[in-house]
């Protein structure tokens, strides 16, 4: 076990790192000197996207001197993704803060997220292990939940109303984000509770003729069902309540593979959505934007046919970073932030982008795969899965694929809560790449 | 699962979705939508590979990983519709409420303020259209009142485009005509691109002359050069004024809508410019093309001596003559008919014609025949229909310009020119050249005949007689001390009191060849004698006197 503590150098992390850190360099140059229009520019004035290129080689070093041998595709993917989401913050606070004072601040907030995100994914990694929190998680399962459940529910007696939903609470100066936080403790939770009851899910239990499914099955999935539902109706966050019951079928289809409670679950929250749909006013405009925005373009229908009006302009290559016009669509710092890349860096951009999500995604479930400890792995395919799930839900309702329900897009939307927390859930899942692997 | 219908799965799914991607245009279509979830079901059964030895978790992870998968294909799939497949529907789109608000896409509309649209001048280099800069936009603005409608309004806000800032709009972007390397350039690093000028035959100082004779009388003027048929004055009136149909932002458009609003619901239709839109009876000063086929097909010559006793019966109708000088005098040579502009004998004439080589030779003048030129024109008939000529009564009104012939006034002057070019009609020329930014002229419509309708004979004799009746018979008016002036005026019966009346004319030096022909028409102007007349002649008279610029 000791050569676990030598120290190593992490080459292919290091390699992989080179990319975020060129392009924040170059990425930043260009939003500096397209307004400028002329080749006039210093060292200084590149001094965030140095210090973030610093961080992630720094971070990566560390690591290595700390003789962690686990993954090295986790900290170059999230830097790239969160990298992404730097320039595209930087590029639209001009913009932003032109139509409206109260982004006069936003760039150089989502730096401070930024960095308070790295220092806490370096942490993770640093610290988890040796503080023992993931087995203090899996032990508290149920304090944290109701913890969680509590948090959540809070929004709604001090929660702060924007757009409609209450996502937000007040704590001194700040605003918190409780789902954010939520989805981490929710992975946890189920993944403990899965993992212990994992034989007695896979037996079934009669009622006379009738063959039931277990009782473990039931209880959570009644719970998760009334906690979504509960999100959507009173909290009016449709995003998170998909969020929340989509981390919740996948891992207990992971830890199952039980297809027909998948079946049955989507079906039963698809039917709740439905009956939601005639409802809820918001819901159905929603529903209304996704099947033709064009019906009420001016009002209900602005905020899509603008995205739509962006991502047209940008094309194969798009305009150009700095080139576009992304300020005109509302909400493009959080909820729309893909229009944005797709205006300004095209097609090929948004699907780099994409390809990003699938990649982390597709290496976080190679690191389940790869743990030896059946806790774990549920741990690293719930986290996986948020940021699969995440991607899907947003890209699909900027895209139109499905009806849209606001949530950020991973590492890349302007939100303090979001950024931490994501860069906490890349920290644990690069811990979790760590311990032990399989033989 | 058979792997072959795995396979089956996946075509059918990359087939749905190129068929949708191909026939469904509306980019709001639940069709489409429907298609998606389909081509994502089948690519599902495509993917569910059998995933034999290996532990329960990894195979459902790796399910859970194809349907992640999956569903950012198809999200790309929609990218590649909204991004390539469907960018143009999509980024030009636009709406309007009935309140009057609009919803277009701001790149699009804020495109032409960031080019640098060329500039429109007259052929002594006089601002038509022009561009300033304020802020990074370009302005357009339009400072002769007299010409601005020739150049047409540009707004691209609300209207779109019309008239030359329509029909040269590429021009004027630099998406042609300029430097092909110079344009990549320019694409290249995001730099507006700046548009050729275009400069025109037209001068401003003779369009302001003709357009202050029209005055507040509906109507048109045209000048042109009867050698390269290059239009020097193309005066309309009613006009507009394409600056209060320019705006600034998406937003601010009240005033310019108003001001739409009061042209479109304006019964004299401003928006219609006459010179090249309106369509008029051409009355008498048809005459002088009667004779000219007549000549051309050698049923007469201008000696042919004709019957006018003040009567004409065809067919049981009897027509009535006028203008005879002396109701003495019964016959009457082709030349005397032109020149006291008589109906029975040009309706004679035109019983000698016939309705069907009347048809066939009004067809090599441009009748029924678009006239190549930069604005649209109103195609010019000779009949609404062949079968109309099937009549004697209708060949004979035809014959001294009534019946159902409409003509355009630039297609007016320009058969007039013909006749003093020795037969050629010169197609219309408005732009002369094109200028690129850096100065160099990249293009420049050639001077062509566009008909040759009779031969130069004829044409001389029909000129002769047109010199004629302004020096001896009914269009002395006409007459430019020092000038060699030929004429015929025209009062088209419209069925209500006063006529549209016509004045066709050309101008000379004394001795030599007519230099510009002349086609000036009043709408419910009276007698062809009076107003048109007096704008025509002077308008010929101004146009000897301002020679072009010596290039």
């Amino acid at each position: 076990m000791a050569s676990r503590y030598r120290p190593t150098f992490r080459t292919t992390e290091f390699g992989l790192l080179l990319f975020p850190a060129l392009t924040a360099i170059i990425g930043l140059a260009i939003i500096l000197l397209v307004p400028r229009a002329t080749l006039d520019w210093s060292w200084t004035e590149l001094w965030t996207s140095l210090a973030f290129a610093g961080a992630v080689i720094v971070m990566s070093l560390t690591l290595g001197l700390r003789g962690f041998r686990g993954d090295q595709t986790i900290l170059p993917l999230t830097a790239m993704i969160a990298l992404i989401g730097m320039l595209m913050i930087q590029r639209l606070h001009p913009d932003l803060a032109a139509r409206d004072p109260g982004f006069s601040t936003i760039a150089q907030r989502h730096l401070m997220y930024l960095g308070v995100g790295l220092a806490v994914m370096w942490l993770s990694v640093m610290l988890l292990g040796p503080l023992g929190l993931i087995r203090w998680l899996q032990r508290y399962r149920y304090l944290l939940i109701l913890g969680a459940t509590a948090l959540q529910m809070s929004t709604f007696f001090l929660g702060t109303e924007v757009y409609g939903a209450k996502l937000w609470i007040d704590v001194g100066p700040i605003q918190i984000q409780p789902s954010e936080i939520v989805k981490l403790a929710l992975v946890a939770f189920l993944a403990s509770y899965l993992d212990e009851n994992r034989d007695m899910l896979k037996s079934s239990w009669n009622v006379g003729p009738m063959k039931l499914p277990p009782i473990p099955y039931l209880i959570p999935m009644g719970v998760m069902w009334a906690m979504s539902l509960l999100t959507l109706v009173v909290l009016n966050d449709l995003g998170s309540a998909l969020l929340f019951f989509g981390i919740f079928i996948s891992m207990l289809y992971v830890a199952t593979g039980g297809l027909v409670y998948v079946v049955v679950g989507l079906g039963s929250f698809a039917a709740a959505c439905y009956g939601a749909w005639f409802a809820f006013d918001r819901v159905g405009i929603r529903v209304q934007n996704w099947l033709n925005p064009w019906q009420d373009p001016l009002v209900t229908g602005f905020q899509p046919v603008h995205s739509d009006y962006a991502l047209a302009s940008g094309g194969v290559f798009g305009v150009g970073l700095g080139y576009g016009s992304p300020a005109y669509i509302p909400a493009v710092e959080t909820d729309y932030i893909f229009s944005a890349i797709g205006e300004e860096l095209g097609l090929l951009g948004a699907l780099a982008v994409i390809a990003l999500y699938l990649f982390f995604v597709l290496r976080g479930f190679t690191i389940a795969i790869r743990a030896r400890d059946g806790y774990i792995q549920l741990v690293a395919a719930g986290l996986s899965s948020i940021i699969g799930i995440q991607a899907i839900i947003i890209l699909g309702g900027v895209t139109r694929v499905i009806p849209l329900t606001g949530i950020t897009l991973p590492l890349i939307s302007y939100g303090g809560s979001a950024l931490i927390t994501n860069f906490a859930l890349a920290g644990m899942l690069l811990y979790v790449s760590g311990l032990p692997k399989r033989a | 699962m058979p792997s072959i219908i795995r396979i089956l799965c996946g075509i059918a799914s990359a087939a749905l979705l190129g068929w949708g991607l191909a026939t469904i245009d509306d980019v709001s279509d639940a069709r489409w939508l429907t298609i998606l979830g389909m081509a994502w079901l089948l690519l599902l059964l495509a993917t569910y590979l059998p995933l034999p030895n290996m532990p329960q978790f990894s195979r459902s992870l790796i399910r859970i990983a194809i349907v992640f998968a999956t569903v950012l294909a198809i999200v790309s799939v929609q990218l590649i519709r909204i991004q390539v497949v469907q960018q143009d529907a999509i980024a030009y789109r636009s709406a309007q409420t009935d309140d009057g608000d609009a919803i277009a896409n701001p790149r699009v509309v804020l495109t032409p303020l960031e080019n640098q649209r060329g500039e429109i001048m007259d052929r002594d280099g006089v601002a038509i259209a022009a561009t300033m800069e304020q802020d990074g936009n370009y302005y357009r603005s339009w400072p002769n009142d007299a010409t601005s409608y020739v150049a047409g309004y540009h707004s691209p806000f609300l209207f779109g485009s019309s008239g030359l800032e329509l029909t040269y709009a590429d021009v004027l972007t630099g998406q042609a005509g300029n430097n092909p390397i110079s344009r990549l350039f320019n694409n290249l690093l995001h730099q507006p691109q700046q548009g050729s000028d275009i400069t025109l035959t037209l001068d401003t100082d003779l369009q302001e002359s003709a357009q202050a004779m029209l005055g507040d009388q509906n109507g048109a003027v045209v000048v042109v050069d009867v050698d390269t048929g290059d239009i020097v004055v193309m005066a309309s009136s009613p006009a507009y004024d394409p600056n209060q149909l320019f705006t600034t932002s998406p937003t601010a458009n009240a005033d310019a809508q108003a001001y739409w609003d009061t042209l479109i619901e304006d019964t004299d239709a401003p928006l219609v410019t006459r010179a090249n839109l309106g369509l008029y009876t051409p009355g008498s000063t048809f005459k002088t093309i009667t004779a000219a086929i007549a000549i051309e097909l050698g049923y007469a010559d201008p000696d042919s001596v004709y019957t006018d006793d003040g009567e004409l019966v065809i067919d049981g109708r009897v027509l009535e003559g006028q203008n005879r000088p002396d109701v003495s005098q019964t016959q009457w040579t082709l030349r005397e008919g032109i020149m006291w502009s008589l109906n029975i004998v040009l309706a004679q004439v035109g019983l000698q014609i016939g309705g069907d080589e009347f048809w066939l030779m009004a067809q090599r003048f441009g009748f029924g025949q678009d006239v190549p030129f930069d604005l649209p024109v109103s195609q010019s008939q000779l009949a609404s229909d062949r079968s109309f000529l099937d009549s004697s009564n209708a060949v004979a009104d035809t014959g001294f310009g009534q019946g159902e012939i409409q003509v355009s006034p630039l297609h007016m002057a320009v058969i007039t020119a013909g006749f003093a070019n020795d037969g050629a009609m010169m197609e219309p020329r408005l732009v002369d050249q094109i200028v690129s930014p850096d100065g160099s002229v990249t293009g420049s419509p050639p001077v062509e005949t566009w008909l040759t309708p009779i031969s130069p004979e004829t044409a001389t004799q029909v000129e002769a007689m047109m010199i004629d009746t302004v020096n001896a018979g009914s269009v002395q008016a006409a007459q430019v001390p020092g000038y060699l002036v030929g004429g015929k005026t025209g009062t088209a019966e419209t069925g209500v009191e006063t006529p549209h009346s016509w004045f066709i004319g050309f101008i000379g030096p004394q001795e030599g060849e007519p230099r510009y022909a002349v086609a000036a028409v009043l709408e419910f102007g009276g007698s062809g004698l009076t107003g048109p007349v007096s704008i025509g002649r002077d308008m010929l008279a101004q146009t000897m006197e301002s020679p072009p610029p010596s290039d």
